[in-house]
């Protein structure tokens, strides 16, 4: 197939990526729309009343776990602490809503200010979701700055705190009793709105900015750090968008039962929700709907067995619990037989590349070549870094100007990728400065320094493994500030320049190797730095492929004006690049100059192949050194 | 001054509780990178294993030690039937599958035996009272301070002086490379969930000796506390979680001694608010675990 296509009529399809990819996410949201409709018809067709019941409970279901999937899916961390939102949600509402003379008999201690207001539930919503907003920010600021397991473990406090509080809290809630007299409007018309509302929000949220920041995070953070996105600061809207959200959930929830108690809130209902979406799969909205489908057919199957019943003249006793054994099992063969659920990692419906959005042919300009920077110089000052007592980098000062590639090498070991660290600030250095233009890199916080111009590559190549590659690039230009038409812009003329345009709907770990290794230099430049370090682009790479690289970036420090500090263990590839050559060894400038210099110099010989050797055979070891079998990657 | 000494000994047996079992945790988490949310069921376990003994007429001793034992068998059957499958498997799927055999559990111990809590009658003796400058100090808090105290200090010197014990400590820091070197992976993880299970079986003892009754949820509670404890220590690190098991002793009691009667039914809330913000100055735990990140 794609020998038959040229060069000019994929850049020419590339253009039309960005409204593709949009219709493809319309059409992924009404999948998720359609799922839902279509299970609620099924029901209520099939089985009458009680069918209807169980639709509002599902469709109040499906709206829970799209809400908790904002947060778990798109930072990758699971959250027990969203029945604490439900719960607030839930008595919050009851109290505001609840005829005022019964209000007097259930609740006779109630505090002033939230006794007798008997408002309509919709007027009484907007004030809900301001109190979830407020809570999930003041508890935000605590959980955003805990990752993976430990962000659980606390989620999890918060639900366990929450619950003590609205035992503790008679006067509010009757303690561990029945609240009752909550007005019960949640109908089907209700529950069904809200699903459709919530999967719409959540579906924008997911291909938004902010979404992809957070999904950016969630696939690598160090690589996000870098583009100047703040982890942080991504999960804390995250976090608050989706308490937000299940704080309204929790007050239909609440309005569906009409009596409950904090218990209606805790892990039982929790553990059936993180079921759900992990069953569907956590990573999606059409995941978290896919699984509150599956689980409650399954759920209401178990449900009449659970008291009871006769097959095949063998009478089966009432089990207590059948259907948390279910979900339990349920769970297990997920996780055992498809990790990711059973919609995967990836939204139901055609991705942006499907042959269904040939059609359309809405077009984005690609964006200009940035200006040329200006004259600037990325300076390392006396840095010196140990790790645990081994100096790794000692007293190591050089300057890389920007409009010039200088060349940092040496053996490896050396201290050339804990330079780079310590001039983007993933390792603290212990003593020294790093400058650039004005700013002094060392003081400003980590994800600043990508607005100083100053980029990044990786050693090990970091990728947002879950976005596409345009998704990539796109969330840089984001990053760095530019509005959705720029940044739409930009990506297509980095992904242009990086020969990736039939690769822009394709997940980044499924791209091969070498499109990765120039993927990871695209999204660097879409920020349009001033001077980019790149650690080992062309590790791994044939020959072939290294010398592409190589035009493609004396080409882009051509026309853009960029600095490049460049690190490899090739040395040709080096070698042709750089103005400069900075050498190091055993964590110390050895040597620096042009690349004859370099050549030349006894001490560099001396730190690549050792003592008593000519220049021939270095020259020799050299050579050897450019066959096609060096490529061993540094992990 | 009585009351102080008498409030310490509490908060020192309730912390040694929190801190066995945030230790049995933590050695898991630090191999297989499990948070074991059915650790609780394995308490719970031991829990019935004493009752059970009990019922059929074992003398009490023997009956604390079938105990342990069933901690032990229950933590190393969860390993063999529900984890070994899933090893290498990212941190959430193993702590959602953990989740299941929990609920899975809770379900079994209901049915099987009954959803409301069973007697466990231990002889009288054991819960009498001494005496120290005027103080009247609990045989069994002590008891259980000087268990908790041997446990803690035995599992060190395993983890320090036998091969198997540097062993586990290698696997925490890079199970792979273990592995090159011809180490059995399947030995070192089931002694590591034995270890737990054993310090899970010694905290039911202690538990069911203080309070005279299992059910489902006896071990599910403290756990929740231990989990806690694990991330306020840093997770994965052992003596973290060590130190937190006591921390959150110390605070809970200090809290049921000290605060208002008006705040009681909050103390737990008070209690975890109070850890969760020590997590915002030290996000990565009191006693954080070495990991190398390279980028």
């Amino acid at each position: 197939m794609g020998d038959q296509v040229t060069r000019k009529p994929e850049l020419a399809e590339l253009q039309f990526h960005p409204a593709r990819r949009k219709a493809a996410n319309a059409v992924q949201t009404l999948v998720c729309l359609g799922l839902v409709v279509l299970a609620v018809l099924l029901l209520s067709l099939l089985f009458g009343r009680s069918g209807e019941r169980i639709a509002v409970q599902m469709c109040v279901n499906v709206a829970a776990v799209v809400a908790l999937g904002v947060f778990c899916g798109n930072s990758g961390i699971v959250s027990f602490g969203h029945g604490a939102f439900m719960l607030i949600g839930a008595y919050l509402s009851g109290i505001l809503t609840m005829p005022a003379g019964l209000q007097r008999t259930a609740l006779p201690m109630l505090p002033d200010f939230l006794a007798g207001h008997e408002l309509g539930v919709w007027v009484a919503m907007p004030i809900v979701a301001l109190a979830g907003l407020v809570f999930a920010a003041a508890t935000g600021s605590a959980i955003a700055r805990l990752v993976g397991a430990s962000a659980t473990i606390a989620t999890l406090g918060l639900l366990i705190i929450t619950h003590g509080v609205a035992i503790g809290a008679r006067e509010i809630t009757r303690g561990s009793q029945t609240f009752f007299g909550v007005p019960r409007i949640t109908d089907l018309g209700v529950a069904l709105g809200a699903a459709v509302f919530l999967i719409i929000v959540a579906r924008l949220y997911r291909e938004s900015r902010w979404g992809l920041s957070i999904r950016a995070v969630r696939d690598d953070p160090s690589a996000a750090i870098a583009l100047g996105i703040n982890p942080r600061r991504s999960r804390f809207i995250a976090w608050c968008l989706s308490g937000t959200m299940l704080t309204l959930v929790g007050a239909l929830y609440g309005h569906m039962l009409g009596a409950f108690s904090p218990a209606s809130f805790y892990l039982p209902l929790v553990f059936a929700h993180v079921a759900m979406m992990i069953v569907g799969g956590m990573y999606s909205v059409s995941g978290a709907v896919t699984g509150v489908v599956v689980i409650t057919v399954l759920q209401d199957t178990i449900r009449q067995a659970e008291g009871g019943f006769d097959l095949f003249g063998v009478t089966f006793p009432a089990v207590f619990g059948l259907t948390t054994v279910a979900l339990g099992v349920a769970i297990l063969l997920i996780i055992w037989l498809r990790p990711q659920g059973l919609v995967g990692r990836e939204e139901l419906g055609p991705g942006s590349s499907s042959r269904m959005f040939n059609t359309i042919r809405s077009g984005t300009k690609r964006a200009a070549a940035p200006s040329i920077v200006g004259d600037g110089v990325l300076s390392a000052e006396h840095l010196f870094k140990s790790f645990a007592g081994v100096a790794a980098v000692s007293d190591v000062s050089f300057k890389a100007p920007t409009g010039a590639v200088t060349g940092l090498i040496g053996p490896n070991g050396a201290g050339k990728s804990t330079v780079v660290n310590l001039l983007t600030r993933a390792y603290e250095a212990d003593k020294g400065a790093a400058r650039f233009e004005n700013a002094d890199l060392l003081k400003i916080s980590r994800e600043g320094i990508a607005r100083q111009g100053v980029a990044r590559t990786f050693q090990n190549l970091r990728l947002f493994g879950q976005l596409t590659a345009y998704e990539n690039v796109l969330v840089a230009a984001f990053a760095s500030g530019q509005g959705a038409q720029g940044a739409a812009q930009i990506a297509i003329r980095e992904l242009a320049a990086f020969d990736l345009d039939d690769m822009a709907g394709t997940a980044a770990e499924s791209l091969p190797y070498g499109a990765r290794k120039r993927l990871e230099i695209a999204r660097c430049l879409a920020q349009a730095p001033s001077i980019i370090l790149l650690d080992e682009p062309a590790a791994g790479m044939n020959p072939a492929e290294t010398e592409d690289l190589a035009d493609r970036l004396s080409r882009l420090g051509g026309e853009r004006g960029v600095g490049m500090l460049l690190i490899d263990h090739d040395l040709r590839f080096v070698n042709r690049l750089s103005s400069r050559i900075v050498v190091m060894n055993r964590g110390q400038v050895i040597c620096e100059g042009t690349p004859e210099e370099i050549r030349a110099d006894p001490a560099v010989i001396e730190a690549y192949i050792g003592r008593g050797r000519t220049a021939a055979t270095a020259q020799a070891a050299q050579n050897q050194e450019d066959e096609p079998s060096r490529g061993v990657v540094e992990t | 001054m009585e009351l102080i000494l008498q409030q310490a000994i509490n908060a020192i047996s309730l912390g040694g509780v929190y801190a066995m079992l945030a230790l049995g945790l933590a050695i898991v988490f630090s191999i297989v990178r499990l948070i074991n949310f059915a650790h609780g069921e394995i308490m719970t376990f031991g829990g019935y294993g004493i009752f059970l003994s009990l019922l059929f007429g074992m003398p009490p001793a023997a009956a604390l030690l079938i105990g342990v034992g069933a901690a032990v068998v229950m933590a190393l059957a969860m390993e063999r039937l529900a984890f070994r499958a899933m090893r290498g498997a990212d941190v959430v799927s193993l702590l959602i599958t953990s989740f299941a055999v929990s609920e899975i559990l809770k379900v079994l111990f209901q049915n099987g035996i009954s959803a409301r809590p069973v007697p466990i009658s231990l002889p009288a003796s054991w819960s009498g009272t001494y005496q120290i400058g005027g103080a009247t100090i609990g045989v069994l808090p002590t008891v259980s301070i000087i268990v908790a105290l041997v446990a803690l200090l035995g599992l060190t010197l395993f983890l320090k002086r036998t091969e198997i014990g540097i062993a586990m400590r290698a696997a925490a820091e890079d199970l792979e490379m273990l592995l090159l070197l011809g180490v059995r992976a399947n030995r070192v993880v089931a002694v590591a969930f034995a270890i737990s299970g054993l310090l899970a079986g010694i905290a039911a003892v202690i538990w069911t000796a203080q309070r005279g009754s299992v059910d489902p949820m006896m071990g599910f509670f403290p756990v929740l506390k231990a989990f806690i404890a694990t991330v306020l220590g840093g997770l994965g690190s052992l003596g973290g979680a060590v130190l937190g098991g006591f921390a959150i002793g110390i605070l809970e009691v200090l809290a049921q001694a000290f605060l208002p009667e008006a705040f009681a039914p909050y103390r737990d809330a008070i209690v975890l608010a109070t850890v969760i913000a020590a997590l915002l100055v030290r996000p990565d735990g009191l006693l954080p675990a070495a990991n190398a990140d390279r980028s």
